[in-house]
């Protein structure tokens, strides 16, 4: 098997439900050891994409390819894959749970028990393990799923919104194993809507909005690039030259205005503007955006409201 | 890899309903529910039979009746002894419909000779006074030959045949006992296969429901996963019916020769066996069985992944219970005109073939061209239902929301 640099790639991918296209020539390639966010509203195709990538659903064109073989099926035992819909046999015991799984990813008795046993105690639910899994709390089900996806230390993680329904410990646990498996070169690829989650743990970012691949890249690079999009400003007096259809949205805190400016636009114009309506300017200054901001600015501002809505903690008023 | 996926599931599956109460429960109650039915049939047919029966013996060879006689005392008959004349038989049939009479028996020369005897009754017989009667006549036309060179020694120790007249209308069926398995086998059958079936259909929509398919889904093929809980439920049913089938077959062949013996003075209690069910007949019950459930457990896996509630699959299952119901519905006609060409056209059938072609090969007379093409139409069946299935089942399972439409299921099995 000729294996290329890449853990995964997606070429010209389009699939289709009946008379809806959730993905659409979609493009992907994440070299080994990278992690890599796909970012999206609800709806915008990163499901069907992620289970195009466990050979779940098959494309109807184009092609996936997983350590450079086309049939993905061929090399599920490498993968590990956390659904976003997941669910537990709730009358099996946790280990005998955790067993079974690890014998369906391919892993060897004896391997799997060590494993499990290891994981268990890891994440302290070593008392539990004869334990039927309807009688643990919705945390500790969630614990098990996770160690369900890693426990065969696959060389590329498939995440479909892991952190989503996750409680804080969890949300946690779950970044810290992802960074383990990152230091020991594994491969991750993960959905979400939370930026914040993205910008810590991405090296790469894809974002999608209506089954369509809008922006991939670096993610350091894109924020470089997109560096003249975001502006802070430190003024008095009116706010009305801060009105334009160059302008996406403002966000006021502590005194200080952020702007984001629309693709494209020119923040010399937004200055000189300032200046002429005669406001008093103390600042004004190019500042490096959040992923956020480059997400809102590429999928526009016409679903800034859904994605303010889903980021519940985050306070987006723009 | 396939077929160590599944294993995994056909073991999971097994393992943990195995170890359910509900597997316990069913297991051991199973039989000993039948042991009180049969124990309290045996009970109420053995009083009943006990409180009425004034029997006849109409002997034309007068040699037989009194050994005859004398047996059937000992066993708790009321005998009156007639002596042959012409218009006997209208008499005493007269008198059975008064019933100051509960039966009679005709003894002839073929009874002398061969064993051979007829006996008249209110009702069928149970299997046991039959037997009891048999050996009876056997015994005395035994007796009575000891030394002769024209006896029919073979025929007689094998025990003669005994055809019974049954004057009741409402039992025209000729042998009480085939009829018996022939129904209740059938009976049993349309159980088996629909509760273990319809169990495939649950698992899969639990399965479903609790959203831990997809978690399997990322390791196997849709169908490795329905033919590993197919398995694993057909092994559980396999599990259950065995350990049934040994109990009744211990409880017959110990438990009621040994509640009945001190009753009835049945000399040759080996000729029980005669009166149940064969291997030979438990071989094809187990037959029907497994390609019946294979048949409908496809079905209904395929069911249970097109629906996501239990009342929506409920709904849905109604077609398939009609599928197994009008078999059902149809087996008294079907063993009592075994060999018609609407039997032998339904019984071919495959869907209705485990319970009809049953029915009709416990009535024993089936050619066994019949039985052996039932047979191939249902193993075509198995893989004919395979394939469709899998293919719903490929659509349905990771499907949420409404059930599909039939052009929907069509659209899932042309893109599947």
């Amino acid at each position: 098997m000729s294996e290329n640099g890449f853990a995964l790639s997606l070429n010209g991918v389009t699939k289709r439900f009946a008379n809806q296209v959730a993905v659409s020539n979609f493009d992907l390639a994440v070299p080994r050891g990278v992690t890599c966010g796909l970012l999206g509203l609800n709806g915008s195709g990163k499901t069907t994409i992620m289970r195009m990538v466990m050979g779940i659903l098959h494309p109807d064109e184009g092609s996936v390819s997983v350590f450079g073989a086309d049939a993905v099926e061929t090399q599920r035992a490498r993968i590990g894959y956390l659904p976003e819909e997941r669910g537990v046999y709730r009358k099996m015991k946790c280990l005998d749970f955790i067993l079974f799984l690890s014998e369906i990813r391919g892993m060897q008795k004896a391997d799997g028990r060590r494993s499990a046993l290891e994981w268990l105690e890891r994440l302290e639910l070593t008392d539990w393990a004869d334990k039927k899994l309807e009688d643990l709390s919705r945390g500790m089900q969630q614990k098990i799923q996770l160690i369900s996806a890693v426990i065969h230390k696959p060389e590329l993680l498939i995440l479909d919104e892991p952190f989503s329904g996750l409680d804080p410990m969890n949300q946690d646990t779950l970044e810290e194993i992802v960074l383990d498996l990152q230091r020991n070169g594994a491969t991750v690829v993960f959905s979400t809507h939370l930026m914040d989650q993205a910008e810590r743990l991405c090296e790469r970012v894809c974002l999608i909005s209506n089954s369509r691949k809008v922006l991939e890249g670096d993610l350091r690079e894109l924020k470089a690039a997109e560096t003249k999009g975001l502006v802070a400003i430190d003024f008095e007096g009116s706010d009305e030259w801060l009105r334009g259809a160059d302008i996406v949205g403002t966000k006021e805190s502590n005194g200080t205005t952020e702007v984001l400016l629309a693709d494209g636009a020119d923040h010399r114009e937004l200055l000189k503007r300032g200046l002429q309506s005669g406001a008093n300017i103390f600042r004004f200054e190019l500042i490096e955006p959040r992923l956020h901001d480059i997400f809102v600015r590429h999928v526009g501002s016409g679903m800034v409201e859904d994605l303010a809505v889903s980021e519940s903690g985050v306070s987006a008023t723009i | 890899m396939m077929w160590r996926n599944v294993w995994a599931v056909w073991r999971r599956e097994y393992i943990q309903r195995v170890h359910s109460k509900w597997f316990a429960v069913a297991t051991v109650g199973g039989p000993f529910i039948m042991a009180l039915l049969i124990v309290v049939t045996v009970f109420l047919t053995d009083r009943s039979e006990d409180s009425r029966t004034t029997i006849a013996v109409v002997d034309e060879t007068n040699v037989l009746s009194e050994p005859v006689a004398r047996a059937l005392e000992q066993a708790g008959w009321v005998v009156r002894t007639e002596v042959w004349e012409e218009g006997a038989p209208e008499a005493l049939m007269a008198e059975i419909e008064t019933r100051a009479l509960g039966g009679f028996l005709v003894l002839d020369g073929m009874t002398l000779s061969t064993g051979e005897a007829r006996l008249y009754s209110v009702t069928g017989e149970s299997p046991l006074r039959l037997l009891t009667i048999r050996s009876a006549i056997s015994e005395a036309a035994l007796e009575y030959h000891l030394g002769r060179s024209d006896a029919d020694a073979a025929a007689l120790l094998q025990g003669g045949t005994l055809s019974v007249d049954v004057i009741d209308e409402s039992s025209t069926y000729e042998n009480g006992t085939e009829f018996w398995i022939a129904y209740g086998g059938a009976f049993l059958l349309y159980m088996v296969i629909l509760i273990y079936a319809s169990a495939v259909m649950r698992a899969t929509l639990d399965e479903k429901a609790s959203r831990v398919v997809e978690l399997i889904l990322s390791s196997m093929e849709p169908w490795h996963l329905m033919l590993g809980k197919i398995l694993g439920v057909w092994a559980v049913s396999m599990t259950q019916i065995l350990v049934w089938i040994c109990s009744v077959t211990l409880l017959v062949a110990a438990g009621i020769p040994l509640s009945l013996s001190g009753r009835y003075g049945l000399p040759e209690l080996e000729n029980l066996s005669e009166v149940l069910p064969g291997p030979g007949l438990w071989a094809l019950f187990v037959g029907f069985f497994v390609l019946g459930y294979l048949m409908y457990s496809g079905l209904y896996a395929a069911l249970g992944a097109m629906c996501s509630t239990d009342q929506e699959a409920q709904q849905a299952q109604l077609p398939m219970i009609m599928l197994l119901l009008v078999p059902i519905l149809m087996v008294v006609p079907v063993i009592q005109g075994p060999t018609t060409a609407a039997s032998t056209g339904l019984s071919l059938f495959p869907l209705f073939s485990p319970i009809l072609m049953w029915a009709r090969v416990a009535t024993g007379v089936v050619p066994v061209w019949q039985v052996g093409l039932s047979f191939i139409l249902m193993v075509l069946s198995v893989f004919g239902i395979a394939w469709l299935a899998g293919r719903i089942y490929k659509a349905g399972i990771l499907m949420t929301g409404k059930r599909p439409t039939l052009p929907e299921l069509w659209r899932w099995l042309r893109e599947a």
